[in-house]
């Protein structure tokens, strides 16, 4: 590490010799320290669920959560800097607000993500400014475009996924969403799968707490976004459970 | 302003299409009766416009404290804005000075909220009752733009100058040729009160109904409902 | 917060006015001292919406065992042209209010749409709160005296129900700010046709049951068909119970011609 950068390393607006912009990069290493994020789009609704790092026993379970409602069937989950990601999610916010105001429907996320990671690509052009240190997970359901998932990077890249991950894990996440098939997958199996993967890839030696948190936006939230939605809330909640003591029985053997 | 004064010939005050009026009476009566160590305050609760009624149970008495009763109204929407002024204003006096304002600041504070809309004045006939800091029952009555009394009876409102009469035959002893004027007890007081509004409900429309009647003393306040013409 | 005008301020007080003051609300000037704003015209005058254009007539709201109903008539007129006939006038606004609105229909809409994003705010917050009919029915009354207080009011009537802490709300707000509750409330046409009709039923301090409720403002919105010129026959109700809220409809009035023999077509 103390061999990077080299003097390329402290500005946002400009290149090393070899092409690269050292803050986005580090802004990157800024959302590998997050806990994990996931978001993962089935047949007919889209969760987001987050392995949020307890960080003190003194925090109420509902702090510092990392799902934000952006609209009424919108919802944005954070990994990296939380502070950095609730200004993101007010922009988004502003952005949802403002298409509201001129057309009187709901942003479609592809705008929304347009919009946004416009403005996070802008935060990594100028010296005055130092890059966003969160990677933004948009999800969205309504009845004309069913699920939809997007992804912003620190670099302002976006994309559209079938699963994504985000964080400390994300390797690891992905590796296991790879096994699975989504496009048939009902909300049911996509909690189940999202407090699996949560679990399993939450590792105990390192952060010894974490508190599971999940949104669902479906035909059966009324297409809104809920966040900690009861049944599905406990059905992923028991799904990782089980899926960490098989795990850990395994290692026994 | 200045671009019309250089064409005089065309000198007009502008287009006065005005067929909005902001205004609107909405009727209602307020009696008020101070003794010794009580006041009495009774409005009727008949919220109209024209030959319509709105509601037949509108409360107009609005209780700022313990010891004060605000009568209010003409313009309902004016008693509304006023009113939730001058309760907003008595919990920042609260707030600052950690003590509840005195039926004497408040119809102080009052007329200086109403006069400060001089030039597009509340429209509303406002009769405050209270007990004031020696326990002496008080009554203050107000004029649309804060002219302020202290009195010790008031009728306002829709009926209010068919009532004044009344209550000076009645309250006021202004029939007799006496110096000391006589006391009035209370019981004396709340059926003066009372009968003025079955009187006023037989005369003006925009009364009736029922009327809530508020006695104010040390002991704090009680409140009672008569029922009225409702025709 | 979201919005450009800046009514959205989230902070306690902050771009308040002072006690006394006005609020800013879309369409009023931003500088406007106390008395200087209210009335002073442009140099040549200014001409502010001093008469609705597009129009609703009636709204009925009734209380009921358990809730509250609100209906009116799918029209919405062009003068005495019966211009647009399939519209909803009465609207959800979260599980615990519902709204109808009578007046100017524009002035109305551009008023939803600040309603509407409230409401998503509320969501943003992720705590299972819900704006509840008082707190909207004494903010609409504010933002309605603040426009008429400026000789340019939002030309509306409209009836606000819902249920307020296990309770059912009903009030009535007009043009000029003027506000009160009630068990039955009407506006336009309403006050004068259909309020008796409700009142009859209720006279004996008798609660109306669901079913009794939807009767009476079918009764009501029939006998505006037959006697208000600017009424259709089709109308719509939302409903606010301790359930929730849901807008029912279009319906149907009644509709019995036999007297007018020469008649044909209906």
């Amino acid at each position: 590490m103390s061999s990077i950068g080299t003097g390329y390393d402290l500005s946002a607006s400009q290149f090393s010799p070899d092409g690269r912009v050292y803050q986005i990069e580090y802004a990157g290493k800024a959302v590998e320290m997050s806990g994990t994020v996931i978001g993962m789009r089935g047949k007919d609704g889209i969760v987001l669920a987050v392995e949020k790092i307890v960080t003190s026993q003194l925090y109420e379970d509902d702090a510092a959560t990392r799902i934000f409602t952006v609209d009424k069937n919108i919802g944005i989950a954070i990994a990296g800097l939380l502070a950095d990601g609730r200004y993101i999610v007010d922009i988004a916010r502003q952005e949802a607000a403002n298409f509201r105001q001129q057309f009187e429907r709901t942003i479609p996320l592809k705008q929304l993500t347009e919009r946004v990671s416009a403005y996070v690509h802008a935060y990594t052009l100028y010296s005055a400014v130092r890059p966003f240190g969160v990677s933004v997970i948009l999800a969205s359901w309504d009845e004309e475009q069913g699920p939809q998932l997007y992804k912003i990077e620190p670099s302002g890249t976006s994309f559209g996924y079938f699963a994504c991950a985000s964080g400390k894990a994300e390797q690891q996440a992905k590796t296991e969403m790879e096994k699975l098939k989504f496009a048939e997958m009902s909300v049911e199996d996509l909690v189940q799968n999202a407090g699996k993967i949560i679990y399993q890839v939450h590792d105990e030696l390192r952060n010894k707490d974490f508190h599971f948190e999940m949104s669902l936006i479906s035909k059966e939230t009324k297409g809104l976004h809920r966040l900690n939605p009861q049944p599905w809330y406990d059905q992923a909640v028991q799904a990782g459970l089980a899926a960490k003591n098989e795990d850990d029985s395994d290692n026994e053997i | 302003m200045h671009k019309i004064q250089s064409f005089p010939e065309y000198q007009v005050p502008g287009a006065q299409h005005q067929d909005f009026s902001p205004y609107e009476s909405n009727g209602g009566s307020i009696v008020a009766i101070a003794g010794e160590d009580y006041v009495v305050i009774a409005a009727d609760t008949r919220l109209s416009s024209g030959y319509t009624i709105h509601t037949r149970k509108q409360n107009k008495l609005f209780q700022l404290s313990e010891k004060t009763v605000l009568g209010s109204t003409g313009c309902w929407c004016d008693t509304l804005a006023l009113t939730s002024l001058v309760n907003a204003r008595m919990q920042m006096y609260e707030h600052l000075h950690l003590k509840t304002m005195s039926t004497e600041a408040v119809a102080q504070m009052l007329s200086i909220l109403m006069y400060n809309r001089r030039f597009f004045p509340y429209y509303v006939s406002n009769v405050l009752a209270g007990l004031d800091s020696e326990g002496k029952g008080v009554v203050y009555s107000y004029d649309p733009i804060g002219h302020c009394e202290r009195t010790t009876y008031r009728a306002g409102g829709s009926a209010g100058t068919l009532l004044q009469p009344v209550l000076d035959n009645q309250i006021g002893g202004k029939d007799k040729d006496v110096k000391n004027k006589p006391k009035v007890p209370l019981e004396k007081a709340k059926e003066v009160a009372k009968d003025a509004f079955i009187s006023a409900a037989e005369r003006d429309i925009y009364t009736g109904d029922s009327v809530i009647l508020k006695v104010i003393t040390k002991d704090g306040i009680t409140e009672e409902e008569v029922q009225l013409r409702k025709d | 917060m979201y919005s450009h005008n800046n009514i959205f301020q989230t902070e306690l007080w902050k771009g308040g006015p002072s006690p006394g003051q006005f609020y800013n609300f879309p369409g009023t000037n931003y500088n406007n001292s106390n008395t200087g704003g209210f009335t002073a015209p442009d140099i040549f005058g200014s001409k502010r919406s001093s008469s609705p254009i597009t129009t609703g007539t009636s709204v009925i709201g009734v209380k009921f065992d358990g809730g509250v109903m609100i209906a009116a008539d799918n029209l919405v007129s062009y003068g005495s042209l019966a211009r647009y006939q399939d519209v909803q006038r009465v609207f959800k606004i979260n599980e615990k209010t519902i709204i109808g609105a009578g007046g100017d229909f524009a002035d109305f809409q551009s008023l939803k749409r600040s309603i509407d994003q409230k409401m998503v705010e509320d969501m943003c917050y992720q705590d299972d709160i819900d704006m509840k009919p008082k707190s909207l029915y004494n903010w609409l009354t504010r933002i309605l005296y603040n426009r008429r207080s400026r000789i340019n009011p939002l030309w509306l009537e409209m009836v606000v129900g819902g249920m307020q802490d296990g309770e059912p709300f009903l009030g009535h707000v007009d043009l000029r700010g003027r506000a009160y509750e009630d068990d039955v409330v009407a506006t336009g046409f309403g006050k004068h046709f259909a309020l008796p009709l409700v009142r009859e039923q209720i006279s004996n301090g008798e609660v109306l049951t669901l079913n009794q409720a939807s009767q009476v403002l079918r009764k009501c919105m029939e006998v505006l068909y037959y006697r208000d010129c600017r009424a259709i026959s089709k109308y719509s109700v939302a409903v606010s119970t301790a359930q929730g809220t849901i807008v029912q409809g279009p319906f149907e009035v009644n509709q019995n011609w036999a007297l007018a023999t020469m008649i044909k077509g209906y």
